[in-house]
């Protein structure tokens, strides 16, 4: 092994660090150059990646499968055990389901507003090197998907669009530590922020002093301005755990995603939401407008017993 | 180093890089994940001198910092591993009996790599980057550290002789 150059070694050193650092002050100030360079990666490492997806996934999934064989045996005996216990249940529902197919009536009112969304398949994950937890996805701009989207699964918040080309796009995770997102507490209808953590779990901290927390309350995403970059009402996670410490003004709490980051093969991204936010839809629109009927019905009345004349009756009948 | 030699590491590394990120990166390995990469570029650095360690540090960094996935400012890892790559140069002269066995090879490899990733974290809390918990971060690092030990004598063999191969008559003396 050749060893050697000790002065202009340090001389190179010095100008590689200070390049380094010219990179760095450029990317900080916004320079789009350095930004073009990772989307150009991006564009040539989506195929790549969308192709090894197809033939590695397997693999993928064989050490995460070999991992949670014990915690899986015990799921099916439990699944198997609640199975049972909901069978006899679904006598009692018979009668249940009667008010609430009324009940779904009502609630398809707010659900008119729905979400346009596009599909997307998984295909690849983050680097372990980078310490960010992203997802790569197979759809783009080509698709409609814009920076800055929603992105859910279906179980509940998946992420945020990071960075999109022209057939794939970058997905900033929910469990990366740049990640917040406000949320609501569906209890209580507090308000607090959800961060990630790097890991399975998140941290919630409430805005509202007042507020409290309790294990196992449900939290949804509270929407941004303009829907963008979070829509509201999607299911984010489920509180865990509930610091009691009284070192902090509002209370804290470790939230479980609905969704399996780890192991999410398809997502939705949000591409358009509606024009008003379906918590807003208390009246429904266009207002449903009274048009009203004559129909002339021969009925008989026996006012005189010599002549029966027929008289019109009117209904009326709402129509939207 | 000559302009050819960077050019075929750089060639090298690159194709390390896709492998990581379309490969490496799908498979759910226990603890944490494996940054062949990281592994790969310390393992080359180590055969080089003190220039040549520099030069490929900073190109090796540069690809590292055009991964789509990454958060950190261009450049962060160029800056971590041309001065890991300094380090490694410099100090390799006198670790030269431990790492001709292929136990402390492969420990010193490991070492480098979990410096890299210190490093970057370090630097990426002075620039103001959320970094997640330290407990997690440290789980991190051990397990980069552990799986790069159990692979790296799978791929230092081969990157000796790519070396072998490629170093010209001139360079090798």
């Amino acid at each position: 092994m050749a060893r050697g150059g000790g002065n202009r070694s340090r001389l190179l050193l010095v100008i590689l660090l200070v390049t380094s650092l010219f990179f760095i002050t450029l990317d900080l100030r916004g320079v789009s150059v350095t930004k073009g360079s990772r989307s150009v990666t991006q564009s040539f490492l989506a195929p790549i990646q969308k192709g090894v997806s197809d033939l590695f996934s397997p693999v993928g999934r064989f050490f995460s499968d070999v991992k949670n064989f014990p915690s899986e045996k015990n799921k099916v005996e439990a699944l198997a055990s609640q199975n049972a216990r909901l069978k006899s249940q679904v006598l009692v529902n018979k009668d249940i389901q009667g008010q609430l197919n009324q009940l779904k009536g009502v609630l398809d009112l707010a659900g008119r507003g729905g979400y346009r969304v596009v599909a997307a398949r998984v295909i690849g994950h983050g680097s372990s090197s980078t310490f960010s937890q992203t997802l790569t996805i197979d759809a783009g701009s080509a698709d409609g998907v814009r920076v800055d989207k929603t992105v859910i699964s279906e179980h509940g918040l998946v992420g945020v669009v990071k960075s999109v080309d022209a057939h794939s796009a970058i997905v900033l995770l929910l469990s990366d530590p740049a990640f917040k997102v406000g949320v609501r507490i569906a209890r209580s209808q507090s308000i607090g922020v959800l961060s990630g953590t790097g890991g399975n779990s998140f941290a919630l901290q409430l805005l509202d002093p007042a507020g409290n927390i309790v294990v196992g309350d449900t939290l949804f995403s509270n929407g941004s301005d303009s829907n963008t970059p979070f829509i509201p009402g999607v299911p984010v996670g489920v509180v865990t755990a509930v610091d009691h410490s009284s070192s902090t003004l509002t209370q804290t709490a470790t939230v479980k995603s609905y969704s399996d980051l780890a192991n999410v093969g398809v997502v939705s991204v949000v591409i358009s939401a509606p024009a008003t936010a379906p918590r807003t839809m208390i009246n429904p629109s266009p207002r449903p407008t009274v048009t009203v009927y004559v129909t002339p019905t021969p009925t008989p009345t026996p006012t005189d017993s010599l002549s029966a004349s027929p008289t019109p009756s009117v209904s009326k009948k709402a129509t939207k | 180093m000559s302009p050819v030699r960077i050019a075929l590491n750089a060639s090298l590394l690159f194709i390390a890089f896709i492998i990581q990120e379309s490969v490496i990166s799908r498979m759910h390995l226990p603890i944490t994940g494996f940054s062949l990469y990281l592994a790969i570029i310390v393992s080359m650095v180590l055969l080089e001198n003190r220039i040549g360690a520099v030069i490929l540090g900073f190109v090796g960094g540069i690809i590292l910092d055009l991964s789509p996935s990454s958060q950190s400012p261009f450049g962060q890892w160029a800056l971590v591993l041309t001065l890991v790559a300094y380090l490694i140069a410099v100090n390799s002269e006198s670790v030269d009996e431990i790492i001709s066995r292929p136990v402390g090879l492969g420990l010193f490899v490991a070492a480098g790599t979990a410096l890299s990733l210190a490093l970057y974290l370090i630097l990426g809390a002075l620039l103001g980057e959320s970094n997640g918990y330290f407990g997690r971060d440290a789980i991190v690092i051990a397990g980069n550290f552990f799986w790069t030990m159990l692979f790296a004598p799978f791929f230092m063999p081969i990157l000796i002789v790519i070396r072998d191969v490629t170093v010209g008559a001139r360079e090798r003396i």
